[in-house]
């Protein structure tokens, strides 16, 4: 009511804006077309389903998966911009994966094979030219260089009942052989072209962390319930886009930067990108079939595309759609559909702004650094919990493989592994909590990959985390450009949850769901902000 | 036109009978008579100029079986601040004086909380006497124009259809913002080291109803936002805010029949006013030359397109419609001893300031009447054993769709919680439908922990175990109409 911006201070903040868009970083007027030395662009689509049964990465339990749905893409962005005598090459990469397993949670390590394989083939770039990040999709294959017992306590030849299937390394490198031929396609075919970058809105996530009324939260749950008190955290409906355009001013490829990870049919046992295929699908059909889509998840550790509140009433607006012929609500191809059509809407609404403004000679540059953060210690609390959760579930868990080792018979049913594997991981997660104990003991901090990047007054700053919201709000609020990317798990994904959500206790911020706590998070956001201020 | 009333898709028939809808609608000017002092700030303001016209508009719902009347609902939404409930007894007074056999209990005022609107309320600044719209003379002004609304929409009716929908647009922003040291501010800076969190959420729903006459003429509609009115809060003008361009947009495309209706959802945490990466948000919005009130008026017309577009065979013209009144006793905030002497510290030196210079009433009079009220507030606690506030709630089922009203500046934790617990497939929450005074928010306790200006004691009458009291009764009564 009574805080308001002085007028005279909004007039202002105009003109100058007015001023950064019209004459832009480098002086250069916004749409003028290229000169020597300027931007180049490159794209490539890479299918990366895998050609045999596959484990599905995304849940407690194991999944073998049945069949697939659709197909999974690694989708490459190749910009290569050379000013004043240093050349600056980045390449972004989304795949249709949970994460980019990166060596931080174990040994696999998907993002460093890409980077060996590609300097191989293209030595002018250098590994850390390369960003990879998950969509986050739950329906993708599990990539790991671990053994299938060590991960889910019965080995794959059980779970699979002896049929053909590929393992989780095989697939790491076969996705990795993939994903490198996509990024040297996209290399080799950039060519002269202008990008333009824009804020949109489309309402995709929510956040799913309920309150009761004694202040603990939980992951999902039900809001119906009289206890409930509020949602925990923020929600993010900013559609952040970038746009490619070839030298003939075709709309060549849009970047999807939005606050929702891909898991709307998280729970299937088909192969499948989830809400990206059809949300592809849309924009290739209303902006041109040769279009290319590349996915990124903005920080969203607390955000899922499943709706907390007016569930029913959103069902009835699929159906009303016209998009649920096999059913409505939250995990059904109407949702992803419905996705689908609110981020084509977004990309659309701007699209004219777009292509009226691009810059064809941008600023690139671009920083990578290893930083270490600290490590979330844990207390005697923490270790007495994980000692009940070993205490309950190893022997659940061993007396489940003891009984379908001496009936093979079991092992014939469908999805006969569901029980004991969800044994087991609850099991290991109290182990891992223990384990963890004691390395801290040795190291207080972990070293994790930050990456920033401007393009001429945008900037686009990863991490390897499913990054709770609050986070990227802090980067963005601080960050010099004029709007911000954030893009989370450019590496394996461990939640990195905030002060507040650690102590409501739900799932993505209990000890076991995290390596890192608010600490890290405090670092994370001082360390990716201080980058971002070296670009400019 | 073919009569397409369509009855498909029925969420929930249980319950209450259905019957033949009627409704009837107008628009009323209330632009106040220039100078007039306009509220929503600390200071005084007399505007010189209406930049946009101040309007009323007026829905009435009726269901009949055969020439019964079986319920009836007349919703007026209001481009004011707040609408003072003795303002809504005058507005029932003088209805009642040209309306025979209409149950005035059954009207619903709710204001669109415009900060650059007429003072409704007296007492609450210091008015100059002379050459300056007085409030007595606006609200009487207010109230009969409105009674002549109501009065014409009453005598409109005809059979209509009716459909409701759900959208969403980005509107309100949430302007709490959280420190690492557990305080909180209102719109206050974000860039800074110790920014930690926006305080709560924020409701991105667009909640539509739309009215079609029995010729398939689409004669009015409804809609919801939590986000008040407010993005041209400070000027010295009378202005409708957004909704002056939401309803020009709205009228240059469905035609200017149609009748608009600003619902503001829970909103006592919400603003228009953006909190963080403002300069990509007035970057896109320059590229699209539009200035923030149109900017904010184009998210919620596509909103209202895209449901339109969906819904608008999903009519139905016969279905419930059930209407309850009461009166809801929730239990006051109590002024502790130490607020009773900080706000008494603060009024006696505001007092000797004015006295010492008339001036400072412009600056200082609306912040001493504000405290002084807390003042009033503890001196009756002392002297009452469980201090309530007897509040009129209204609960509407109208088919599938809930409404319910409170008197707050709500909280939007609060409107989350109704609309969770609610059993109707949609439901409405209307804030601001007649309050007790200036600045009537509902905070949440996770506010009243962080401080500021909307969860402080002289803000609110009611704190968060009221609020509790008043989403429980709510729900209480929704699902009554659900049984």
């Amino acid at each position: 009511m009574l805080y308001m911006m002085n007028d005279r201070l909004i007039r202002l903040a105009c003109r100058l804006i007015i001023c950064v868009l019209t004459i832009g970083p480098t002086g250069l007027l916004a749409t003028t077309r290229p000169a020597e030395g300027s931007l180049k662009i490159g794209w490539s689509s890479t299918d990366i389903t895998p050609q045999k049964p596959v484990l599905i990465a995304g849940q407690f339990h194991a999944r073998l998966s049945e069949s697939v749905m659709d197909p999974l893409y690694a989708t490459v962005l190749a910009l290569e911009s050379g000013q004043g005598g240093k050349t600056t090459r980045t390449i972004l990469v989304g795949c249709d994966l949970i994460g980019i397993p990166d060596g931080m949670r174990d040994a696999s390590n998907l993002r460093d094979r890409v980077r060996e394989l590609v300097v191989g083939k293209a030595p002018e770039l250098t590994g850390t030219d390369i960003t990879l990040n998950g969509s986050h999709t739950h329906t993708a294959p599990l990539s790991s260089a671990e053994d299938v017992n060590d991960i889910y306590g019965v080995p794959l030849e059980m779970i699979s009942s002896g049929k053909p299937v590929m393992s989780p390394k095989d697939y790491m490198e076969f996705a990795a052989q993939r994903i490198a031929e996509g990024v040297v396609k996209a290399w080799k075919n950039r060519k002269p072209g202008g990008i333009s970058f824009g804020l949109s809105k489309a309402v995709l996530g929510h956040n799913r962390l309920q309150v009761d009324k004694t202040g603990k939260s939980l992951m999902y749950g039900n809001t119906s319930r009289p206890e409930f008190s509020h949602i925990e955290g923020y929600e993010d409906h900013n559609l952040n886009l970038i746009y490619t355009w070839d030298q003939a001013g075709k709309l060549t490829g849009v970047v999807v930067n939005a606050a929702v990870p891909s898991q709307v049919t998280e729970s299937m046992y088909q192969i499948s990108a989830d809400y990206w295929n059809e949300t592809r699908a849309l924009l290739r059909e209303e902006l041109g079939k040769e279009l290319y889509v590349l996915p990124q998840v903005s920080a969203a550790g607390d955000q899922s595309p499943h709706l907390m509140w007016e569930t029913k009433a959103e069902e009835r607006m699929q159906k009303l759609m016209g998009i649920g012929n096999e059913g409505v609500g939250r995990s059904s191809l109407a949702r992803r559909r419905q996705l689908a059509r609110y981020v084509t809407d977004g990309v659309k609404a701007i699209l004219p702004y777009m292509k009226a403004n691009i810059d064809w000679n941008p600023v690139l540059s671009q920083k990578t650094e290893t930083v270490r953060l600290s490590r979330r210690l844990l207390g005697e609390k923490d270790l007495e919990d994980a000692r009940k959760e070993i205490a309950e579930w190893q022997p659940k868990y061993e007396k489940m493989l003891a009984e379908a080792r001496a009936n093979p018979e079991m092992t014939k049913k469908p999805r006969w592994y569901t029980n004991i594997t969800i044994a087991n991981t609850r099991f290991r997660r109290g182990q891992s909590v223990l384990e963890r104990y004691e390395l801290e003991k040795k190291s207080a901090k972990l070293g994790v990959e930050l990456k920033v990047i401007r393009i001429g007054d945008m900037a686009i700053a990863s991490n390897p985390f499913e990054l709770y919201l609050d986070y990227g709000i802090q980067m963005k609020v601080k960050s010099p450009a004029v709007q911000t990317f954030i893009v989370q798990l450019t590496g394996a994904g461990t939640y990195l949850p905030t002060q507040r959500s650690i102590n409501g206790g739900a799932y993505g911020a209990v000890p076991a769901s995290t390596l890192f706590g608010p600490e890290a998070g405090n670092e994370l956001v001082e360390k990716t902000v201080s980058m971002l201020k070296e670009l400019w | 036109m073919i009569r397409i009333f369509t009855l498909f898709l029925t969420f929930l028939s249980a319950g209450a009978i259905a019957s033949n809808l009627y409704v009837g609608r107008s628009s009323v000017d209330i632009t106040p008579k220039l100078p007039v002092a306009v509220t929503g700030q600390f200071h005084l303001r007399i505007a010189k100029e209406a930049e946009t016209p101040l309007t009323a508009n007026i829905l009435v719902i009726e269901t009949r079986e055969g020439s019964v009347s079986e319920d009836l609902a007349v919703m007026v939404s209001c481009d004011v601040l707040y609408i003072p409930t003795d303002v809504i007894k005058l507005v029932r007074d003088e209805v009642a004086k040209r309306v025979k056999g209409l149950d005035i209990s059954k009207i619903v005022l709710n204001a669109t909380h415009t900060h650059t609107a007429p003072v409704l309320r007296e007492g609450e600044y210091a008015i100059p006497k002379n050459g300056v719209t007085q409030v007595q003379e606006y609200r009487k002004f207010f109230a009969e124009k409105i009674a002549d609304g109501i009065s014409a929409a009453w005598n409109q009716r005809e059979e209509a259809g009716v459909a409701w929908g759900l959208s969403y647009a980005v509107v309100g922003y949430n302007r709490r913002v959280a420190y690492s040291d557990g305080t909180s501010g209102m719109s206050s800076k974000t860039d800074l080291p110790e920014f930690r969190n926006l305080e709560g959420p924020e409701d991105h729903d667009i909640n539509t109803l739309f009215f079609w006459n029995k010729s398939g003429q689409l004669i009015a509609m409804v809609i919801g936002v939590a986000s008040p009115s407010q993005e041209v809060e400070g000027r010295a003008a009378v202005h409708a805010d957004y909704w002056d361009a939401v309803r020009k947009e709205i009228h240059g495309k469905y035609g200017r029949q149609v009748c608009v209706l600003g619902w503001l959802g829970a909103a006592g945490d919400l603003t228009p006013h953006i909190r963080y990466r403002q300069a990509a948000d007035d970057r896109m919005r320059e590229l699209r030359k539009l200035n923030r009130l149109d900017e904010l008026a184009r998210r919620i017309v596509l909103a209202v397109d895209e449901s339109y577009e969906t819904v608008k065979n999903d009519r139905h013209n016969t279905l419930p419609l059930v209407h309850k009144t009461e009166r809801l006793t929730l239990p006051e905030r109590l002024v502790t001893e130490r607020d009773y002497l900080a706000a008494k510290a603060s009024v006696e030196m505001a007092k000797s300031k004015i006295e010492a210079d008339p001036k400072e009433a412009d600056k200082l009079y609306r912040r001493m009447t504000w405290e002084g009220e807390t003042l009033r507030r503890y001196e009756r606690q002392q002297k009452e054993r469980q201090p309530g506030y007897d509040m009129e709630l209204h609960v509407i089922r109208l088919g599938d769709v809930a409404i319910c009203t409170n008197e707050f500046e709500l909280f939007s934790d609060f409107g989350i919680r109704m609309q969770a617990r609610s059993k109707a497939l949609q439901t409405f929450v209307v804030q601001l439908a007649g309050s007790p005074e200036w600045g009537s928010y509902l905070p949440t306790e996770k506010a009243v922990k962080g401080g500021a200006y909307s969860a402080v004691i002289h803000s609110c009458r009611i704190g968060p175990e009221g609020g509790q009291v008043l989403v429980d009764r709510t729900v209480e009564l929704l699902d009554e109409l659900w049984k």
